[in-house]
């Protein structure tokens, strides 16, 4: 069963086609043999009764008149039947009367009293009585040679033989014009399916041959070859683009450590937790140890013993919040001589916005640093310079201006014309250098630190200011308006400040009609944005930012009086602050000066005014 | 099944008388002659079809009448005891003359008798000798090689409108037309 199994489709069919035919014709060639046997034998059997009666009736008068010859001569009928090998007629006293042997070679066995008919291997023995007006006058028994049976099979048995042969002969030619029709197709099936597998060609398709099942494989094979082709085509070209990514990516690592080696800083990137994986060359010429040495060593370990701790611990924050990285501290160089460097990191993330990967830069600032620190030492002696100086010059100038307004009130008669004159003079300069010395230790001041712990209401400092400024205000006869102010962490004498610069110069600096001044507050951002709209001359755009300069004053006439320090002040209090200050103007059109204030409290950024706060 | 084993008896009878040889017609061995001749006048019975005209009514039976001197002594009356023929019981009756219309079926003609011309239909003649048949009887017993035998007279069988049944005429010695 194996072996067919495994042998071809054609020949499978072919051997189906042949076994079922022969075992068809067998079973059928048996069928009829059998059935025609045994109708043979019921036909023998009706047949040879009927004979043996009608020979029996003829022999009646015979047997009743004992006439032998008679007997002889009815039973000399059998000669007729070639089958028939002997028949005997018998008296009533077993005797014989007659009897018929078709080759002499019969002889009559002992009569039978009862009818009957048997069959044996070879022949068939008919008995019966003879009867003559209802009685019993003797007794006929006749013997059939059953070789016509045998004769009939083998007759049939060769007749199917011959059948059988020719019918096979038959199958055989027509199966193997037939079997073309199911094989050939499947052939070709197997032969392009083959030659897909050994080229992998994918653009083969099966020819189809015929409408049935097999066309409908066919069909189906194509289809799914189609499929695999574009499926194919697919992966090879994700492959390829994988591939160009692949060498992107590469080309990017290298332009990368391109970069990172031209660089004059020194370069380390780390994985998210922190883990240094890649340190620039500049690490090594700097520490003068390999590479590898300073990946065991970590980086933290050249960092000033002062500075370690807050370096970590920056470090680890940075980490663990993603935050960028900021921190200024000592590497400790080759020959032990530690350098300021500024080192900075940040978390380069990917399309989830997860990190992936730290690049951390350091720059060598020692000379900068060392040059910051001169120019502040520089910019504090001068601010204590300038302190003390204005400090100092207060006492002297009331002094001018104390005695010249007793001269000019005692000796008022004394003085001619042109002696009043000079006095008047004398006391304006007086005057003005007083206003000039207060103006300056206010811009010195404000650079001084105020530690602002609690929130201060922005509306209170307006009012407090309104009320310093109402005699200037009624003079002018001015409107000065507000929202409803934030409460801000700013000092409130810093705030009252900007405050009285920026309402002041809007009384200053008006037009003809009468000042109109409106202060409003809101959010912007993570600050407060104020805004102080006047209806004044205005600015011109060309002045917007030389006006925040010391001792700038776009007006020298004296309709418009003033050191010119105020906006100076301003910028200078909300810069120190984090905000900004700036002015939108059109000249005639009044002017609006807009300055932020961070909404949370925050570390005063400068620290100018520090040495001299004592 | 008992009316017919009733009958065994004179049919193993007449086989008996059927199956012995007759080796002469004279002396000791007359009666075994005269014994097989009954049987045959019994099996001719058998073979014979009257006219219903020959006989009184439907009922009456078939009579075998015996002219002139009985040989058959009491072999025919054991013969015919308890046998019908076509529904018709048998008897045997001994006549000294010309027996009336319808009343023998059979006449038994014995040698000493001679056969009256004027016998009218319905009666089968058997009697003894070639002569009997040639002289109108209609079956004539012969002894042909030591065995009974008969002649048949086919003309007079149907001059008296009998019919004798092919069969028999098979077994005659002769048949005269």
């Amino acid at each position: 069963m194996r072996n067919l199994r495994d042998i071809p489709i054609g020949q499978k069919l072919m051997i189906i086609i042949m076994v079922t035919t022969t075992s068809a014709l067998l079973l059928a060639s048996l069928g009829i043999v059998f059935a025609d046997s045994l109708l043979f034998r019921g036909y023998l059997r009706r047949d040879l009764s009927a004979l043996t009666r009608i020979i029996a009736d003829n022999s009646t008068a015979a047997l009743a008149f004992d006439d032998p010859k008679s007997a002889s001569e009815t039973l000399a009928a059998l000669r007729a039947r070639p089958h028939v090998i002997g028949a005997c007629i018998y008296r009533l006293n077993a005797t014989i009367l007659a009897n018929y042997s078709r080759q002499n070679s019969f002889a009559c066995p002992p009569p039978e009293i009862e009818s009957a008919i048997r069959f044996t291997s070879d022949r068939l023995t008919v008995a019966a009585p003879v009867l003559l007006n209802g009685s019993r006058i003797g007794s006929l028994l006749l013997v059939y040679d059953l070789g016509e049976i045998y004769d009939r099979i083998v007759l049939y048995g060769g007749t199917v033989l011959g059948v059988l042969l020719a019918s096979s002969a038959l199958a055989l030619l027509l199966s193997s014009r037939l079997r073309a029709v199911i094989a050939t197709p499947i052939s070709q099936l197997v032969s392009a399916t083959t030659s897909v597998a050994q080229t992998g060609d994918y653009r083969i398709r099966a020819q189809r041959f015929s409408n049935d099942e097999l066309g409908t494989l066919v069909d189906r094979f194509n289809e799914m070859l189609a499929g695999i082709q574009s499926r194919d085509d697919d992966l090879k070209k994700a492959l390829l683009e994988r591939e160009l990514a692949l060498m992107e990516v590469e080309r990017e690592r290298e332009r990368f450590h391109f970069m990172a080696e031209s660089m004059p800083q020194k370069i380390f990137t780390a994985r998210p937790n922190g883990s240094i994986d890649y340190f620039n060359q500049q690490w090594a010429l700097f520490t003068g140890l390999s590479l590898d040495q300073i990946a065991a060593l970590g980086w933290t370990q050249f960092i000033h013993p002062d500075d370690r701790e807050e370096s970590a611990r920056g470090w680890q924050d940075a980490i663990s919040s993603g935050e960028p990285f900021h921190c200024e501290h000592r590497f400790r160089r080759a020959d032990g001589v530690y350098r300021w460097h500024l080192t900075r990191a940040l978390a380069m993330r990917d399309a989830t916005a997860g990190i992936s990967l730290w690049i951390a830069s350091s720059t060598e600032i020692h000379q900068q640093k060392e040059k910051e620190d001169e120019l502040r030492r520089a910019n504090d002696d001068l601010q204590q310079f300038a302190y003390s100086a204005s400090h100092d010059l207060q006492e002297p100038i009331r002094n001018v201006a104390v005695y010249s307004d007793l001269v000019a009130k005692k000796y008022h008669n004394v003085l001619d014309a042109d002696g009043q004159q000079f006095l008047g003079f004398l006391q304006e300069g007086g005057r003005r250098l007083a206003t000039l010395i207060n103006d300056l230790l206010a811009y010195t001041r404000a650079g001084m630190a105020q530690v602002v712990e609690a929130p201060v209401s922005a509306t209170s400092v307006f009012e407090h200011t309104l009320a310093s400024l109402a005699e200037a205000i009624r003079e002018s006869d001015a409107v000065v308006t507000s929202d409803v102010l934030p409460e801000v962490f700013m000092g409130e004498s810093h705030l009252q400040q900007v405050f009285q610069n920026l309402i002041g110069n809007a009384l200053k600096y008006r037009s003809e009609d009468a000042p109109r001044i409106h202060v409003s507050a809101g959010k912007r951002g993570a600050a407060w944005l104020f805004s102080v709209r006047d209806n004044g001359i205005g600015i011109d755009p060309r002045y917007k930012e030389k006006i925040f300069g010391v001792f700038k004053r776009l007006h020298h006439d004296h309709k418009y009086g003033g050191t010119g320090i105020g906006l100076a002040i301003c910028q200078r209090v909300v810069e120190r602050y984090g905000g900004r200050i700036w002015v939108e103007s059109e000249p005639g059109q009044g002017a609006t000066f807009f300055f932020t204030v961070p909404q949370s409290a925050q570390r005063v950024r400068s620290s100018a005014a520090e040495s001299s706060a004592g | 099944m008992a009316q017919r084993r009733a009958k065994i008896p004179s049919i193993l009878l007449c086989a008996a008388i059927l199956g012995a040889a007759i080796p002469t017609s004279q002396g000791a061995e007359e009666s075994l002659e005269y014994q097989v001749k009954a049987a045959f006048l019994l099996n001719f019975v058998k073979f014979v079809e009257w006219p219903e005209s020959a006989f009184a009514d439907g009922n009456s039976s078939i009579s075998i009448c015996i002219l002139g001197d009985d040989p058959f002594g009491k072999t025919l009356d054991q013969l015919i005891a308890g046998e019908t023929v076509n529904g018709r019981k048998l008897a045997v009756e001994r006549v000294r003359r010309i027996p009336p219309l319808k009343s023998c079926q059979v006449l038994f003609v014995n040698k000493s008798e001679q056969l009256l011309p004027a016998l009218g239909p319905g009666v089968l003649t058997v009697g003894e000798g070639d002569h009997f048949v040639r002289e109108g009887g209609i079956i004539g017993f012969v002894i042909d090689k030591r065995r009974v035998r008969f002649d048949i007279n086919q003309t007079a069988a149907e001059k008296a409108e009998l019919k004798l049944s092919s069969k028999l005429l098979s077994v005659a010695r002769s048949v005269e037309k």
